[in-house]
């Protein structure tokens, strides 16, 4: 007799719980920001208010120390603009995967940053979904490219437009690496191989890891770049060092499961099968090269500092360029940000401006890579005895890095609202068959068929 | 006929064998505790080191933690907010249970059901919404903001209106017949009571409170101001700080370890009387 009025309590209870405990969610309309005006110079005495978001914010030392002590350095050169430095929000071990869904919840609380440091990956999205400003609208392209340009060191040519699209400057690239070989010396003396020759192609790169399995019983090799977890900066890297691509040139197609991305994984899998290469997850891989472990790892600069500290006084830590498929030419991709305007109003679009030129200057980048070890942009100054000459001698494991820089290519950001279902669907069909055997070909056909659909007017 | 059960050589064996089972599970449940500290007191240099025992011993890393973030503030802050959000969740829990128990009022049932599905939505529902209120009220990137939201528990209405289900009912008529005002019978009668309860589910509100990550680092942009967050500032794109991250872990946990030895008795009775062995 009571069942009907105990399910009708039910349900209004639970029609109650949902309504008290709020379920509104923000629009995820494209919303590319059309042309805007020129903003105007920020007058001598008008205060502006400027939130900077990074992820350089959410890691304590030296990434905080310094970047707090950049901040300082803008406040004394621009006492009438303040600055609110802010970590992306969220949840993620890693702050750097928090930053999209960070400004995605800001604008949908109708707060965003008024600068952020986005990574290359997400470029599209940055622009279409969220909204980034054009700096060429909001100061003229004449600023943008005389920032690029410097006062005495310009930008490396291949860094201008990382951040561009449909020839408008969106985003200032602002740290990057490129793939690099790191290698243990001491692995490769033990093993007989010559340190002062590391292997230029992944055919010496197999060879020289047999060798250093079978005479130290350590792992030979670790690429990270075959994970999920590693996103797909180094597999796009690897694919077009063999004449492929992720995504077609129209960006209408994805093409990573042709046959240059196919023997991609298939010359992975090959590592693994045959013992020279380990299973692990990418901190387990850097982790354990960092302890000597490994013999090389294909990695980005940005976990330098960790095995400078693995190696200190334990084994002998060098870098080289990243190899290169036989008789074809290495295309190093970038990894990496940029920085970002999302103010609305003009005065803080000014003064956002204002800190993105500020924070990629020549004074910025010698204390930023000086401090933190990022390679500076403005490669230039690591010949000039006042800028990074001293910090290069001592530091030459940045060499490889700049002399990639030349013929760097951009880390393609897939297209459309559901780019990272593409990226994440792409490198699960990598990992699954290099880590689990599965065939190549059939898995990453597979996942591009998944993914094909999720191309916005993309074709098969 | 000897009964197995009865024989003290087979009573002895099964003893023996179940304490071993139990030694291991112990030892599991230990070892990543112990791992914390071994690398903890490592050199910086040797934190990769997959050797058990940490030598030499170093307290660089808690040296480096100190250096890299303000471990007093975070303790501080940490144990303000998780002290707070404990009481006030403790005393909306006390007064909706009391009000769930002691009186008979339209919709009871409705209303005690809404308080019981909000328990089943889960918080990533409900950030959203309460994190534009902050928004609006200013509240954000403030260890107010991280209290406000989270000063109601479901929870802790639950488990004292169970409690309070089972509170003589005479107590609560002789008390008025006493010509207690209702107010006066919460704290001078049930609440005394009641004590045993509520000590338990103060600590494991406090624990829980303690323990919070999600939701501070939604609202805590601006710094790394709560434990929780200032350990998660040592990683990141450019590799872990396990050094410092197992030093400021291993100071975390030392004031819950307190606690709990302090107040086991609590802590043990408090699962048990919620069912949630």
């Amino acid at each position: 007799m009571t069942r009907p009025r105990t399910r009708a309590g039910i349900a209004l209870a639970l029609g109650l719980a949902l309504a008290t405990s709020g379920c509104g969610l923000g629009s995820t309309e494209a919303r590319q920001t059309p042309a805007a005006a020129r903003v105007p110079e920020l007058g001598p005495d008008q205060k502006v208010s400027i939130v900077f978001e990074s992820y350089n914010f959410g890691q304590a030392g030296a990434w905080t120390d310094t970047f707090n002590e950049l901040i300082g350095k803008f406040r004394q050169a621009h006492p009438n603009i303040t600055v609110t430095a802010q970590k992306p929000q969220g949840n993620s071990a890693n702050p750097a995967t928090d930053t999209i869904p960070s400004v995605q919840s800001q604008l949908a609380a109708g707060n965003p940053p008024d600068v952020a440091q986005l990574g290359f990956s997400d470029l599209d999205f940055t622009v279409h979904q969220l909204g980034a400003k054009p700096l060429d609208d909001l100061v003229g392209r004449d600023a943008v490219q005389a920032n690029f340009a410097g006062a005495k060191h310009p930008y490396a040519a291949s860094a201008r437009t990382l951040g561009d699209w449909d020839g408008r400057t969106y985003g200032v690239p602002f740290v990057f690496s490129t793939p690099v070989l790191y290698f243990n010396a001491s692995l490769f003396q033990q093993s007989g191989l010559d340190p002062a020759n590391p292997p230029k192609t992944w055919a010496e790169v197999g060879a020289a890891a047999a060798k250093i399995k079978a005479a130290t019983g350590k792992d030979g090799a670790y690429l990270d770049c075959l994970t999920k977890e590693a996103k797909d900066w180094c597999f796009q890297s690897l694919v077009r060092s063999n004449g492929g691509r992720v995504l077609s040139a129209d960006r209408k197609s994805l093409t990573f499961a042709d046959e240059p991305a196919v023997e991609v994984v298939r010359l992975a899998q090959d590592l693994v099968k045959s013992g020279v290469s380990p299973k692990l997850a990418q901190k387990q891989g850097y982790e354990a090269f960092a302890r000597g472990d490994i013999g090389m790892i294909l990695e980005t600069s940005a976990v330098q500092a960790t095995f400078v500290k693995g190696a200190q006084g334990k084994w002998d830590l060098r870098s080289t360029t990243m190899p290169s498929f036989a008789g074809k030419p290495v295309v190093p991709t970038n990894s990496g940000a940029s920085l970002f305007v999302f103010a609305g109003d003009p005065a803080k679009q000014r003064a956002a401006w204002e800190l993105i030129r500020f924070l990629t200057s020549e004074t910025a980048y010698v204390t930023i890579s000086s401090k933190i070890g990022y390679l500076p942009l403005r490669t230039g100054l690591v010949d000039d005895p006042d800028g990074l000459k001293e910090w290069a001698a001592k530091n030459p494991l940045v060499r490889p890095n700049l002399d990639q820089l030349a013929h760097m290519e951009p880390w393609v950001s897939f297209p459309g609202a559901n780019y990272l279902q593409i990226r994440d669907g792409m490198m699960d069909a990598v990992e699954n068959a290099v880590y689990q055997g599965a065939d190549p070909q059939a898995t990453l056909s597979a996942a591009r068929d998944r993914a094909a659909s999720l191309v916005p007017g993309g074709v098969r | 006929m000897t009964d197995s059960w009865q024989d003290p050589r087979s009573r002895r064996w099964r003893a023996v064998r179940g304490h071993a089972v139990l030694a291991v599970l112990g030892l599991l449940c230990v070892f990543p505790i112990y791992w914390l500290y071994a690398t903890s007191l490592r050199r910086p240099g040797d934190v990769y080191s997959l050797s058990p025992l940490p030598w030499p011993l170093s307290w660089q890393s808690y040296a480096d933690a100190a250096s890299k973030v303000d471990v007093l503030g975070l303790l501080g802050n940490t144990t303000l907010v998780a002290a707070l959000t404990s009481v006030g969740q403790l005393l909306t829990g006390l007064l909706a249970a009391y009000a769930f128990a002691a009186w008979e009022f339209r919709l009871k049932r409705v209303l005690y059901l809404a308080f019981v599905g909000t328990w089943l939505v889960p918080f990533q529902v409900t950030m959203l919404p309460n994190y534009v209120l902050l928004f609006q009220l200013g509240l954000l990137n403030t260890l107010a903001g991280v209290v406000i939201p989270t000063l109601c528990s479901a929870l802790g209405v639950l488990l004292l209106r169970q409690h309070l289900a089972g509170f003589p009912k005479e107590l609560l008529e002789a008390a008025r017949m006493d010509g207690r005002s209702s107010w006066t019978t919460l704290w001078t009668v049930v609440v005394p009571n009641l004590r045993p309860a509520l000590a338990a589910l103060a600590i494991l509100l406090f624990v829980n409170a303690w323990n919070e990550y999600f939701w501070p680092a939604m609202v805590l942009r601006r710094s790394n101001a709560m434990l929780q967050l200032g350990l998660r500032s040592f990683m990141g794109t450019e590799g872990d700080d396990w050094g410092p991250l197992m030093a400021l872990a291993g100071l975390a946990c030392l004031p819950v370890f307190l606690l709990y030895l302090v107040l086991q008795r609590h802590i043990v009775n408090a699962f048990v009387r919620s069912g949630l062995r």
